[in-house]
Protein backbone atom coordinates (compact mmCIF):
# COMPACT_ATOMS: atom_id res chain seq x y z
CA UNK A 1 0.00 0.00 0.00
CA UNK A 2 1.44 3.33 -1.31
CA UNK A 3 1.46 6.39 0.92
CA UNK A 4 -0.94 9.50 0.03
CA UNK A 5 0.65 11.75 -2.46
CA UNK A 6 -0.29 14.93 -4.47
CA UNK A 7 0.09 14.44 -8.24
CA UNK A 8 2.72 17.45 -8.60
CA UNK A 9 4.98 15.27 -5.88
CA UNK A 10 4.09 12.53 -8.03
CA UNK A 11 5.73 14.57 -10.98
CA UNK A 12 8.62 15.48 -9.33
CA UNK A 13 9.70 11.91 -7.98
CA UNK A 14 9.21 10.79 -11.48
CA UNK A 15 11.49 13.68 -12.70
CA UNK A 16 13.95 12.85 -9.99
CA UNK A 17 14.06 9.22 -11.08
CA UNK A 18 15.09 9.83 -14.82
CA UNK A 19 18.05 11.98 -13.64
CA UNK A 20 21.71 10.17 -13.81
CA UNK A 21 24.21 10.34 -11.42
CA UNK A 22 27.27 12.94 -12.16
CA UNK A 23 24.66 14.91 -14.86
CA UNK A 24 23.99 18.64 -14.81
CA UNK A 25 20.38 19.43 -15.22
CA UNK A 26 19.33 23.12 -16.01
CA UNK A 27 15.82 24.99 -15.39
CA UNK A 28 13.83 27.99 -15.63
CA UNK A 29 11.51 30.24 -14.35
CA UNK A 30 9.00 28.81 -11.70
CA UNK A 31 11.47 26.09 -10.73
CA UNK A 32 9.71 24.28 -7.77
CA UNK A 33 8.91 21.06 -9.68
CA UNK A 34 12.49 20.48 -11.49
CA UNK A 35 14.13 21.83 -8.24
CA UNK A 36 12.78 19.32 -5.76
CA UNK A 37 13.46 16.89 -8.56
CA UNK A 38 16.76 17.77 -8.68
CA UNK A 39 17.18 17.73 -4.45
CA UNK A 40 15.43 14.83 -4.46
CA UNK A 41 17.62 12.55 -6.74
CA UNK A 42 20.92 13.93 -5.29
CA UNK A 43 19.53 12.84 -1.68
CA UNK A 44 18.22 9.18 -3.00
CA UNK A 45 20.50 8.22 -6.10
CA UNK A 46 22.26 10.69 -7.82
CA UNK A 47 24.88 12.05 -5.28
CA UNK A 48 26.97 13.92 -7.56
CA UNK A 49 23.61 15.64 -9.39
CA UNK A 50 24.45 19.18 -10.51
CA UNK A 51 21.73 22.06 -10.95
CA UNK A 52 21.60 25.44 -12.65
CA UNK A 53 18.46 27.44 -11.49
CA UNK A 54 17.00 29.83 -13.92
CA UNK A 55 18.25 33.40 -14.48
CA UNK A 56 20.25 33.58 -11.25
CA UNK A 57 22.96 30.93 -11.97
CA UNK A 58 22.63 29.04 -8.38
CA UNK A 59 24.83 25.93 -8.39
CA UNK A 60 23.13 23.74 -6.52
CA UNK A 61 21.16 25.59 -4.21
CA UNK A 62 19.64 24.19 -0.89
CA UNK A 63 17.15 26.46 0.42
CA UNK A 64 15.30 26.08 3.31
CA UNK A 65 11.91 26.10 1.40
CA UNK A 66 11.49 25.04 -2.49
CA UNK A 67 11.84 28.33 -4.34
CA UNK A 68 8.71 28.94 -6.51
CA UNK A 69 10.89 32.16 -8.30
CA UNK A 70 14.37 31.27 -9.99
CA UNK A 71 16.10 34.63 -8.88
CA UNK A 72 15.01 34.83 -5.28
CA UNK A 73 16.85 36.36 -2.27
CA UNK A 74 16.86 32.45 -0.87
CA UNK A 75 18.75 30.80 -3.50
CA UNK A 76 22.01 33.04 -2.76
CA UNK A 77 24.39 30.65 -0.66
CA UNK A 78 24.56 28.20 -3.02
CA UNK A 79 27.89 27.10 -2.84
CA UNK A 80 28.35 28.65 -6.35
CA UNK A 81 26.89 30.85 -8.80
CA UNK A 82 27.36 31.43 -12.17
CA UNK A 83 26.14 34.88 -13.70
CA UNK A 84 23.79 34.70 -16.43
CA UNK A 85 25.58 35.64 -19.32
CA UNK A 86 28.16 32.42 -18.39
CA UNK A 87 24.90 30.05 -18.15
CA UNK A 88 24.21 31.24 -21.71
CA UNK A 89 27.78 29.99 -22.96
CA UNK A 90 27.64 26.84 -21.35
CA UNK A 91 24.15 26.02 -22.83
CA UNK A 92 25.42 27.47 -26.36
CA UNK A 93 28.75 25.01 -26.28
CA UNK A 94 26.48 21.81 -26.38
CA UNK A 95 28.84 19.45 -24.00
CA UNK A 96 28.55 20.64 -20.27
CA UNK A 97 24.54 20.81 -19.73
CA UNK A 98 22.94 17.24 -19.90
CA UNK A 99 19.10 18.42 -19.16
CA UNK A 100 17.01 20.79 -19.74
CA UNK A 101 13.76 20.93 -17.94
CA UNK A 102 11.40 23.23 -19.88
CA UNK A 103 7.62 23.41 -20.10
CA UNK A 104 5.27 26.24 -22.75
CA UNK A 105 1.70 27.41 -23.31
CA UNK A 106 1.54 24.74 -25.78
CA UNK A 107 3.54 21.53 -26.21
CA UNK A 108 3.06 20.15 -29.67
CA UNK A 109 3.62 16.09 -30.81
CA UNK A 110 7.01 16.73 -31.43
CA UNK A 111 8.07 17.98 -28.34
CA UNK A 112 8.09 21.24 -29.35
CA UNK A 113 7.17 24.11 -26.79
CA UNK A 114 5.74 27.47 -26.75
CA UNK A 115 5.97 30.50 -24.62
CA UNK A 116 4.86 33.03 -27.10
CA UNK A 117 1.66 33.24 -28.04
CA UNK A 118 -1.73 31.26 -28.57
CA UNK A 119 -3.10 31.75 -32.14
CA UNK A 120 -1.08 34.15 -34.79
CA UNK A 121 1.81 35.82 -32.86
CA UNK A 122 0.95 39.89 -34.50
CA UNK A 123 -2.79 39.51 -32.96
CA UNK A 124 -2.47 36.54 -30.52
CA UNK A 125 -5.45 35.18 -28.32
CA UNK A 126 -2.98 34.66 -25.55
CA UNK A 127 0.22 36.07 -25.12
CA UNK A 128 2.89 34.23 -23.12
CA UNK A 129 5.75 35.76 -21.15
CA UNK A 130 8.18 35.02 -24.77
CA UNK A 131 10.84 32.36 -25.21
CA UNK A 132 13.19 32.99 -22.72
CA UNK A 133 16.11 30.14 -22.93
CA UNK A 134 13.88 27.45 -24.71
CA UNK A 135 16.23 28.02 -28.42
CA UNK A 136 18.86 26.32 -26.45
CA UNK A 137 16.76 22.80 -26.18
CA UNK A 138 18.49 21.53 -28.86
CA UNK A 139 21.86 22.09 -27.48
CA UNK A 140 21.54 20.40 -24.41
CA UNK A 141 21.59 16.65 -23.48
CA UNK A 142 18.37 15.74 -23.80
CA UNK A 143 15.14 17.95 -23.06
CA UNK A 144 12.44 17.18 -20.64
CA UNK A 145 9.07 18.64 -20.96
CA UNK A 146 7.23 19.40 -18.29
CA UNK A 147 3.24 20.74 -17.13
CA UNK A 148 1.12 20.66 -14.86
CA UNK A 149 -1.51 21.54 -17.74
CA UNK A 150 -2.41 18.35 -19.33
CA UNK A 151 -5.11 19.27 -20.89
CA UNK A 152 -5.89 19.99 -25.31
CA UNK A 153 -5.12 23.55 -25.20
CA UNK A 154 -1.65 22.49 -24.13
CA UNK A 155 -0.98 19.47 -25.98
CA UNK A 156 -1.85 20.19 -29.45
CA UNK A 157 -0.75 18.77 -32.93
CA UNK A 158 1.78 21.87 -33.99
CA UNK A 159 2.34 24.91 -31.58
CA UNK A 160 1.75 28.39 -33.12
CA UNK A 161 5.17 29.49 -32.40
CA UNK A 162 8.38 27.27 -31.76
CA UNK A 163 9.82 29.38 -28.69
CA UNK A 164 12.66 25.72 -28.45
CA UNK A 165 12.97 23.01 -30.87
CA UNK A 166 11.82 19.25 -29.44
CA UNK A 167 14.36 17.30 -31.44
CA UNK A 168 15.96 16.19 -28.31
CA UNK A 169 12.86 15.84 -25.87
CA UNK A 170 13.05 12.49 -24.59
CA UNK A 171 10.82 12.26 -21.80
CA UNK A 172 7.23 14.35 -21.19
CA UNK A 173 5.62 14.28 -17.52
CA UNK A 174 2.15 15.98 -16.39
CA UNK A 175 -0.12 15.48 -13.65
CA UNK A 176 -2.01 12.83 -15.85
CA UNK A 177 1.31 10.50 -17.20
CA UNK A 178 4.59 10.14 -18.57
CA UNK A 179 5.23 10.14 -22.66
CA UNK A 180 8.35 9.69 -24.47
CA UNK A 181 8.96 9.59 -28.50
CA UNK A 182 8.47 6.82 -30.94
CA UNK A 183 11.52 6.70 -32.14
CA UNK A 184 10.62 6.14 -35.76
CA UNK A 185 8.01 8.96 -36.02
CA UNK A 186 9.39 11.25 -33.32
CA UNK A 187 6.17 11.70 -32.36
CA UNK A 188 5.20 11.91 -28.41
CA UNK A 189 3.91 8.16 -27.31
CA UNK A 190 2.20 7.37 -24.04
CA UNK A 191 4.61 6.01 -21.39
CA UNK A 192 2.82 5.12 -18.43
CA UNK A 193 -0.18 6.29 -16.71
CA UNK A 194 -0.12 7.38 -13.24
CA UNK A 195 -2.28 5.24 -10.73
CA UNK A 196 -5.88 6.20 -10.81
CA UNK A 197 -5.76 7.40 -14.27
CA UNK A 198 -6.50 5.69 -17.46
CA UNK A 199 -5.34 5.59 -20.67
CA UNK A 200 -8.85 7.04 -21.61
CA UNK A 201 -8.28 10.24 -19.79
CA UNK A 202 -4.79 10.50 -21.20
CA UNK A 203 -6.07 10.73 -24.57
CA UNK A 204 -9.02 12.90 -23.84
CA UNK A 205 -6.53 15.18 -22.03
CA UNK A 206 -4.06 15.35 -25.47
CA UNK A 207 -5.25 17.79 -28.07
CA UNK A 208 -3.24 15.65 -31.13
CA UNK A 209 -3.04 11.67 -31.39
CA UNK A 210 -0.38 10.06 -29.02
CA UNK A 211 1.08 7.13 -29.86
CA UNK A 212 -0.14 4.11 -27.62
CA UNK A 213 1.92 1.19 -27.46
CA UNK A 214 -0.14 -2.53 -26.80
CA UNK A 215 0.12 -2.13 -23.15
CA UNK A 216 0.84 1.04 -21.02
CA UNK A 217 2.13 0.53 -17.64
CA UNK A 218 0.82 2.20 -14.91
CA UNK A 219 4.02 4.63 -13.50
CA UNK A 220 5.76 3.32 -10.30
CA UNK A 221 4.09 5.12 -7.37
CA UNK A 222 6.31 7.01 -5.03
CA UNK A 223 8.33 4.41 -2.25
CA UNK A 224 7.67 5.43 1.13
CA UNK A 225 11.43 6.80 0.85
CA UNK A 226 10.87 8.61 -1.68
CA UNK A 227 7.80 10.18 -0.52
CA UNK A 228 9.40 11.15 3.12
CA UNK A 229 12.72 12.35 1.59
CA UNK A 230 10.89 14.78 -0.55
CA UNK A 231 8.65 15.96 2.08
CA UNK A 232 11.58 16.66 3.77
CA UNK A 233 13.05 18.85 1.00
CA UNK A 234 10.16 20.45 0.80
CA UNK A 235 8.51 21.32 4.38
CA UNK A 236 6.25 24.38 3.07
CA UNK A 237 4.33 21.55 1.28
CA UNK A 238 5.05 23.62 -2.17
CA UNK A 239 3.93 20.53 -3.97
CA UNK A 240 1.14 19.35 -2.20
CA UNK B 1 33.68 63.06 -16.73
CA UNK B 2 32.87 62.95 -13.03
CA UNK B 3 29.74 61.05 -11.56
CA UNK B 4 27.07 62.63 -10.76
CA UNK B 5 25.02 62.53 -7.25
CA UNK B 6 21.39 62.70 -8.78
CA UNK B 7 17.68 62.28 -7.01
CA UNK B 8 15.57 60.07 -9.28
CA UNK B 9 13.95 63.53 -10.62
CA UNK B 10 16.67 64.82 -11.83
CA UNK B 11 18.10 61.52 -13.21
CA UNK B 12 15.55 60.85 -15.19
CA UNK B 13 14.88 64.13 -16.71
CA UNK B 14 18.60 65.13 -17.74
CA UNK B 15 19.53 61.57 -18.51
CA UNK B 16 17.12 59.88 -20.34
CA UNK B 17 16.35 61.09 -23.57
CA UNK B 18 12.71 60.87 -25.15
CA UNK B 19 11.99 58.38 -27.14
CA UNK B 20 15.68 56.72 -26.96
CA UNK B 21 16.51 52.79 -26.56
CA UNK B 22 16.43 52.45 -22.80
CA UNK B 23 17.86 49.35 -20.92
CA UNK B 24 16.32 48.28 -17.80
CA UNK B 25 18.07 45.96 -15.17
CA UNK B 26 17.16 43.38 -12.70
CA UNK B 27 15.96 39.80 -13.78
CA UNK B 28 12.33 38.66 -12.92
CA UNK B 29 11.37 40.10 -9.42
CA UNK B 30 14.98 40.84 -8.16
CA UNK B 31 16.96 43.71 -8.61
CA UNK B 32 14.52 45.78 -10.88
CA UNK B 33 15.64 49.41 -10.42
CA UNK B 34 12.23 50.62 -9.61
CA UNK B 35 12.68 54.14 -8.09
CA UNK B 36 13.99 55.09 -11.71
CA UNK B 37 11.53 53.11 -13.81
CA UNK B 38 8.85 54.73 -11.16
CA UNK B 39 9.93 58.06 -12.10
CA UNK B 40 10.25 57.33 -15.44
CA UNK B 41 6.16 56.30 -15.56
CA UNK B 42 5.59 59.36 -13.42
CA UNK B 43 7.15 62.08 -15.85
CA UNK B 44 5.65 59.93 -19.08
CA UNK B 45 9.11 59.69 -20.51
CA UNK B 46 8.37 58.42 -24.25
CA UNK B 47 10.41 55.37 -24.86
CA UNK B 48 11.59 54.75 -28.17
CA UNK B 49 13.12 50.90 -27.55
CA UNK B 50 12.87 49.46 -24.06
CA UNK B 51 15.76 46.74 -23.65
CA UNK B 52 15.01 44.62 -20.70
CA UNK B 53 17.19 41.68 -18.84
CA UNK B 54 16.93 38.30 -20.17
CA UNK B 55 13.45 38.31 -17.76
CA UNK B 56 11.69 41.34 -16.80
CA UNK B 57 8.64 41.37 -14.47
CA UNK B 58 7.27 45.07 -13.45
CA UNK B 59 10.38 47.25 -14.53
CA UNK B 60 8.77 46.04 -18.60
CA UNK B 61 5.13 46.17 -17.37
CA UNK B 62 4.62 49.24 -15.73
CA UNK B 63 6.09 51.44 -18.69
CA UNK B 64 4.18 49.21 -21.73
CA UNK B 65 1.02 49.86 -19.34
CA UNK B 66 1.85 53.20 -19.01
CA UNK B 67 1.95 53.77 -23.10
CA UNK B 68 5.38 54.49 -23.05
CA UNK B 69 6.82 52.15 -25.01
CA UNK B 70 6.94 51.92 -28.66
CA UNK B 71 9.16 49.08 -29.42
CA UNK B 72 10.45 45.89 -26.69
CA UNK B 73 13.28 43.51 -27.32
CA UNK B 74 12.78 41.16 -24.36
CA UNK B 75 12.43 37.52 -24.12
CA UNK B 76 10.32 36.98 -20.86
CA UNK B 77 8.21 39.53 -19.12
CA UNK B 78 6.34 37.92 -16.93
CA UNK B 79 5.34 37.11 -12.82
CA UNK B 80 6.85 33.64 -12.88
CA UNK B 81 4.27 31.97 -10.25
CA UNK B 82 2.11 35.27 -9.79
CA UNK B 83 1.11 35.25 -12.96
CA UNK B 84 0.96 36.21 -16.31
CA UNK B 85 1.99 40.40 -16.99
CA UNK B 86 -1.03 42.00 -17.66
CA UNK B 87 -0.21 44.82 -19.27
CA UNK B 88 2.37 43.58 -21.57
CA UNK B 89 -0.50 40.79 -22.23
CA UNK B 90 -3.03 43.58 -23.28
CA UNK B 91 -0.71 45.63 -25.31
CA UNK B 92 0.21 42.31 -27.05
CA UNK B 93 -3.11 40.82 -27.71
CA UNK B 94 -4.48 44.63 -28.76
CA UNK B 95 -1.48 45.42 -30.97
CA UNK B 96 -0.77 48.42 -29.28
CA UNK B 97 3.10 47.15 -28.40
CA UNK B 98 6.00 46.24 -31.66
CA UNK B 99 7.42 43.62 -29.79
CA UNK B 100 10.91 42.07 -31.08
CA UNK B 101 10.82 38.63 -30.35
CA UNK B 102 14.35 37.35 -29.20
CA UNK B 103 15.94 35.03 -26.64
CA UNK B 104 17.73 34.70 -23.61
CA UNK B 105 20.93 33.80 -25.20
CA UNK B 106 20.78 36.21 -28.14
CA UNK B 107 20.45 39.14 -26.18
CA UNK B 108 22.92 37.94 -23.95
CA UNK B 109 25.26 37.82 -26.95
CA UNK B 110 24.05 41.00 -28.13
CA UNK B 111 24.95 42.89 -25.30
CA UNK B 112 28.40 41.91 -24.91
CA UNK B 113 28.70 42.49 -28.92
CA UNK B 114 27.30 46.20 -27.94
CA UNK B 115 29.79 46.35 -25.40
CA UNK B 116 32.87 45.14 -26.72
CA UNK B 117 32.14 47.33 -30.26
CA UNK B 118 31.49 44.19 -32.39
CA UNK B 119 28.72 44.66 -34.61
CA UNK B 120 27.03 41.23 -34.78
CA UNK B 121 27.61 38.16 -33.10
CA UNK B 122 26.95 34.62 -34.73
CA UNK B 123 24.45 32.40 -32.20
CA UNK B 124 24.89 28.64 -31.37
CA UNK B 125 23.09 26.30 -33.24
CA UNK B 126 19.38 25.74 -31.88
CA UNK B 127 17.75 29.79 -32.72
CA UNK B 128 17.34 28.37 -36.59
CA UNK B 129 14.58 25.77 -35.44
CA UNK B 130 12.31 28.30 -33.76
CA UNK B 131 10.39 30.84 -35.32
CA UNK B 132 12.52 33.58 -33.43
CA UNK B 133 14.86 34.42 -36.37
CA UNK B 134 11.67 34.83 -38.86
CA UNK B 135 9.62 36.62 -36.52
CA UNK B 136 12.49 39.15 -35.85
CA UNK B 137 14.44 39.81 -38.91
CA UNK B 138 15.39 42.98 -38.18
CA UNK B 139 17.65 41.98 -35.28
CA UNK B 140 18.24 38.04 -36.40
CA UNK B 141 20.38 37.30 -39.47
CA UNK B 142 21.79 34.51 -41.51
CA UNK B 143 24.86 34.41 -42.38
CA UNK B 144 27.91 32.34 -43.27
CA UNK B 145 30.74 31.06 -41.37
CA UNK B 146 33.69 32.39 -43.10
CA UNK B 147 35.77 29.72 -41.93
CA UNK B 148 33.98 26.26 -42.74
CA UNK B 149 31.37 28.16 -45.08
CA UNK B 150 28.29 26.53 -43.28
CA UNK B 151 24.98 28.73 -42.71
CA UNK B 152 24.48 30.12 -39.22
CA UNK B 153 22.47 32.85 -37.94
CA UNK B 154 24.08 36.14 -36.41
CA UNK B 155 22.08 38.47 -33.93
CA UNK B 156 23.13 42.50 -34.31
CA UNK B 157 24.73 44.57 -31.14
CA UNK B 158 22.58 46.52 -29.08
CA UNK B 159 23.76 49.34 -27.31
CA UNK B 160 20.78 51.19 -25.45
CA UNK B 161 21.40 55.41 -25.36
CA UNK B 162 20.76 54.65 -21.36
CA UNK B 163 20.56 51.47 -18.89
CA UNK B 164 18.92 51.92 -15.28
CA UNK B 165 20.00 49.78 -12.80
CA UNK B 166 20.41 48.36 -9.20
CA UNK B 167 23.10 48.43 -7.04
CA UNK B 168 23.83 47.83 -3.67
CA UNK B 169 26.39 50.43 -2.82
CA UNK B 170 28.51 53.18 -4.50
CA UNK B 171 30.82 55.70 -3.41
CA UNK B 172 31.04 59.52 -3.17
CA UNK B 173 33.24 59.50 -6.51
CA UNK B 174 30.57 56.90 -8.40
CA UNK B 175 32.40 53.28 -7.92
CA UNK B 176 29.87 51.11 -7.86
CA UNK B 177 29.19 47.59 -6.02
CA UNK B 178 26.71 45.50 -6.87
CA UNK B 179 26.70 43.89 -3.92
CA UNK B 180 24.49 40.75 -5.57
CA UNK B 181 24.28 38.41 -8.18
CA UNK B 182 24.66 40.80 -11.66
CA UNK B 183 22.69 38.71 -13.91
CA UNK B 184 23.72 40.31 -17.11
CA UNK B 185 22.95 44.13 -15.91
CA UNK B 186 27.09 44.34 -15.82
CA UNK B 187 26.79 43.59 -19.45
CA UNK B 188 23.86 45.75 -19.80
CA UNK B 189 25.80 48.78 -18.52
CA UNK B 190 29.09 47.89 -20.10
CA UNK B 191 27.25 48.07 -23.62
CA UNK B 192 25.28 50.85 -22.60
CA UNK B 193 26.33 54.59 -23.66
CA UNK B 194 25.29 56.16 -20.19
CA UNK B 195 24.78 54.10 -16.86
CA UNK B 196 22.26 55.23 -14.21
CA UNK B 197 22.48 53.50 -11.13
CA UNK B 198 20.05 53.36 -8.59
CA UNK B 199 21.79 52.25 -4.96
CA UNK B 200 20.90 51.41 -1.81
CA UNK B 201 23.41 53.87 0.34
CA UNK B 202 26.29 55.24 0.01
CA UNK B 203 29.40 54.24 1.64
CA UNK B 204 33.42 55.12 1.68
CA UNK B 205 35.52 53.76 -1.19
CA UNK B 206 37.39 51.85 1.12
CA UNK B 207 34.07 49.57 1.92
CA UNK B 208 33.69 49.58 -2.09
CA UNK B 209 36.81 48.38 -2.64
CA UNK B 210 36.53 45.36 -0.14
CA UNK B 211 33.96 43.88 -2.45
CA UNK B 212 35.24 40.68 -4.39
CA UNK B 213 36.97 41.78 -7.58
CA UNK B 214 35.28 41.87 -10.34
CA UNK B 215 31.63 42.94 -8.83
CA UNK B 216 32.20 46.42 -8.96
CA UNK B 217 31.73 49.51 -11.59
CA UNK B 218 34.28 51.86 -12.25
CA UNK B 219 32.90 55.51 -11.62
CA UNK B 220 34.39 56.35 -15.20
CA UNK B 221 31.20 54.37 -16.43
CA UNK B 222 28.67 55.82 -14.41
CA UNK B 223 27.06 58.34 -15.13
CA UNK B 224 24.51 59.69 -12.38
CA UNK B 225 24.19 57.44 -8.75
CA UNK B 226 20.84 57.93 -6.89
CA UNK B 227 20.58 56.85 -3.35
CA UNK B 228 16.90 54.90 -3.13
CA UNK B 229 16.76 53.15 -0.09
CA UNK B 230 14.32 50.05 -0.57
CA UNK B 231 14.15 50.96 -4.77
CA UNK B 232 13.86 48.30 -5.63
CA UNK B 233 10.49 47.31 -3.94
CA UNK B 234 8.00 45.54 -4.74
CA UNK B 235 10.93 43.57 -6.33
CA UNK B 236 13.58 42.26 -4.31
CA UNK B 237 17.22 43.23 -3.44
CA UNK B 238 19.13 40.10 -2.18
CA UNK B 239 20.66 40.34 1.04
CA UNK B 240 18.07 43.28 2.33
CA UNK B 241 14.68 42.55 1.02
CA UNK B 242 12.74 40.16 -0.46
CA UNK B 243 10.14 40.45 -3.13
CA UNK B 244 7.14 42.12 -1.49
CA UNK B 245 4.18 39.74 -2.81
CA UNK B 246 1.28 41.36 -1.28
CA UNK B 247 2.17 44.44 -3.78
CA UNK B 248 2.93 42.82 -6.24
CA UNK B 249 -0.45 40.76 -5.98
CA UNK B 250 -2.45 44.13 -5.67
CA UNK B 251 -0.71 45.33 -8.73
CA UNK B 252 -0.94 42.35 -10.92
CA UNK B 253 -4.56 42.49 -9.50
CA UNK B 254 -5.26 46.24 -10.09
CA UNK B 255 -3.53 46.26 -13.73
CA UNK B 256 -6.10 43.49 -14.83
CA UNK B 257 -8.08 46.52 -16.43
CA UNK B 258 -6.69 49.70 -18.31
CA UNK B 259 -8.87 51.99 -15.63
CA UNK B 260 -7.84 49.25 -12.43
CA UNK B 261 -3.55 50.09 -13.98
CA UNK B 262 -4.25 54.30 -13.64
CA UNK B 263 -5.82 53.75 -10.62
CA UNK B 264 -3.44 52.18 -9.26
CA UNK B 265 -0.65 54.62 -10.69
CA UNK B 266 -2.23 57.43 -9.13
CA UNK B 267 -2.14 55.71 -5.72
CA UNK B 268 1.46 54.94 -6.23
CA UNK B 269 2.15 58.54 -6.80
CA UNK B 270 0.13 59.65 -3.56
Amino acid sequence: MSPEYTPTELMAIVMARSFGDGEVVVMGAVPTIPLAACRLARALHAPALSYIVGGSGTVDPAPARLSTQSCGPELVGGPCTLPLPEVVLLEGRGDVLDVFCAGGLQIDARGNCNLVCVGDREHPRLRGPGSVGLPFLPAVGRTLVYTLAHNPRTFVEQVDFVSGAGDRAQLVVTPLATMDFDPQSRRMRLASTHPGVTVDDVVAATGFELVLPPSVPETPPPTGEELAELRRLDPAGSLR
Amino acid sequence: MATRLLSPEEAVAELVPEHGVVGVGGMHATAAPMALVRELVRRRVPVGRLVTSPSASLQADLPIGAGLVDELVSPYVGFEDLGLAPCFRRAAEEGSLRIVECDEGGLTHALYAGAGGIPFVPLPPGIERTDIPAASPGLYKETKDPFTGETCWAIQAIRPDVALIACLEADERGNVAFGRVPFTDRLLALAARRVVVQVERIVSSAQIAAHAPGTTLPAFLVAAVVVAPGGCAPTSFPGEYGRDEAELTAYLAAARTPEGFEEYLRAAAG
